[in-house]
């Protein structure tokens, strides 16, 4: 469960958005608004990667609140400015983000994962060498490497194919089963019949 | 995995980094050689007078080794914030352990400055080095602390402009006590006797900076 509390975020100038609370258990949930509207900073906010200027958001597994290790291998989280390592090849960045995760890197474990995105063919190949599309890929994947109860995909379908955004369906659609996704996107159709909107900018 | 695991292997990718670039590595090299060498033949081993020889060559060592330092040693953070990965390693890794192998890969990174800058004082200005064990005493552990403060500063400007200038004017004050007694220090060894005072002095450096450097390390790295 996740549960954001009274959010607000201002940078130089008004705030992108103030007294923002929700709450999820389960299911999709999209996260709409007009470009500006603060779409990837509440997104990264709830990864933990930026501070909101005010209020909180608690990860619950149970009863009990995340937090440290648990809290980041719990949250999975893709957006634009993911990048990767430039002279390593996709598996070898897999590998060292599992490691510096706290999680063996185990080589059928990776292979697996990069053949999940449609990317087994690209394993070895440099991600410096990658297009848009296989690099919306591989953060697809690293979104999903440590099997996250909690995702969040910051616009998981740019770039992408229609192959590419079949893979993303899928896995939106596997994690809204077994656990909670949130898909932040200006797109209506990136997120299909989602179970609760989380509208910004209003 | 255990957090030392987890340390080398952020320590470990970076030195792979380091040997498919050759980025720091190179900038590093190329100003300790052209120090070394522009003050070889502007002094020559003649123009030092013995009795100087030892607090001068000190004091040479430890400024090339400054300005090998913060030549190279803030690429490990810099690096991560101009190419984009900064996200994905602050979203696997606490900033406690980033610094940490950050730390070593910088320490270790200084420890072959100053592998190749000794031999090479030594030999182009006659430099004979009295307790060579006290000199290794004061690179390992002046070296630390220099890695560590060198590394946490380059966390805190990664995401300023003029990074350079920036790690250079902020580093200098803060570096200058440990300096100071590295230079002592290094004297005192060339001279024949073992400086246990001033590794005292250098010791009690690297604990505070190691505590300040850990109980900083979020402000510093993350949001």
């Amino acid at each position: 469960m996740i549960e954001a509390r009274d959010l607000a975020k201002a940078f130089a100038g008004p705030a992108l958005f103030a007294r923002l609370s929700f709450r999820a258990d389960s299911g999709l949930v999209a996260v709409t608004g007009r470009n500006g509207s603060g779409k990837t900073t509440l997104l990264k906010i709830l990864a933990s990667l930026a501070r909101p200027s005010a209020g909180s958001v608690s990860v619950r597994r149970g009863e009990q609140e995340l937090s440290g290790d648990d809290r980041r291998m719990a949250v999975g989280w893709s957006g634009p400015d993911l990048a990767f390592y430039e002279d390593f090849s996709a598996v070898e960045n897999l590998a060292f983000l599992s490691r510096a995760g706290g999680r063996p890197a185990v080589a059928a474990e990776l292979a697996r994962r990069l053949e999940e995105v449609g990317l087994a063919g690209a394993a070895n190949r440099t991600v410096g060498a990658f297009s848009t599309g296989m690099r919306q890929r591989l953060r697809i994947a690293f979104s999903l490497l440590f099997d996250p109860p909690l995702l969040l995909l910051d616009e998981p379908m740019s770039n992408l194919d229609s192959e590419g955004r079949a893979i993303v369906e899928a896995a939106v659609e596997k994690q809204r089963r077994g656990g909670i996704v949130f898909v932040a996107s200006n797109e209506p159709r990136d997120f299909a019949g989602p179970d609760q909107v989380v509208e910004l900018g209003k | 995995m255990s957090s030392l695991d987890r340390i080398w292997a952020i320590a470990a990718k970076d030195a792979a980094q380091e040997l498919r670039r050759r980025v720091a590595a190179a900038s590093i090299f190329f100003f300790a050689a052209t120090a070394v060498t522009l003050v070889s033949f502007a002094v020559g081993p003649f123009g030092l007078p013995p009795e100087a020889r030892d607090r001068v060559c000190g004091a040479l060592l430890w400024i090339i080794l400054f300005f090998s330092a913060a030549t190279g040693l803030p690429r490990a953070f810099v690096r991560e914030e101009e190419t984009g990965t900064a996200y994905a390693l602050r979203k696997v890794a606490p900033a406690s352990l980033t610094l940490a192998g950050k730390t070593l890969f910088n320490y270790l990174l200084f420890l072959a400055i100053a592998l190749v800058t000794v031999p090479a004082l030594s030999i182009l200005l006659e430099w004979r080095v009295g307790s060579a064990a006290g000199l290794a005493a004061v690179l390992a552990l002046a070296g630390y602390g220099l890695a560590v403060v060198a590394t946490f500063l380059a966390a805190l400007v990664a995401r300023a402009s003029r990074t350079n200038v920036l790690f250079v004017v902020v580093s200098f004050p803060l570096l200058l006590p440990l300096l100071l007694s590295a230079i002592a220090a290094t004297a005192e060894a060339a001279g024949g006797s073992f400086p246990s005072t001033a590794l005292r002095v250098i010791v009690a450096y690297d604990g505070a900076a190691t505590c300040a450097a850990y109980l900083l390390a979020s402000a510093a790295w993350e949001d």
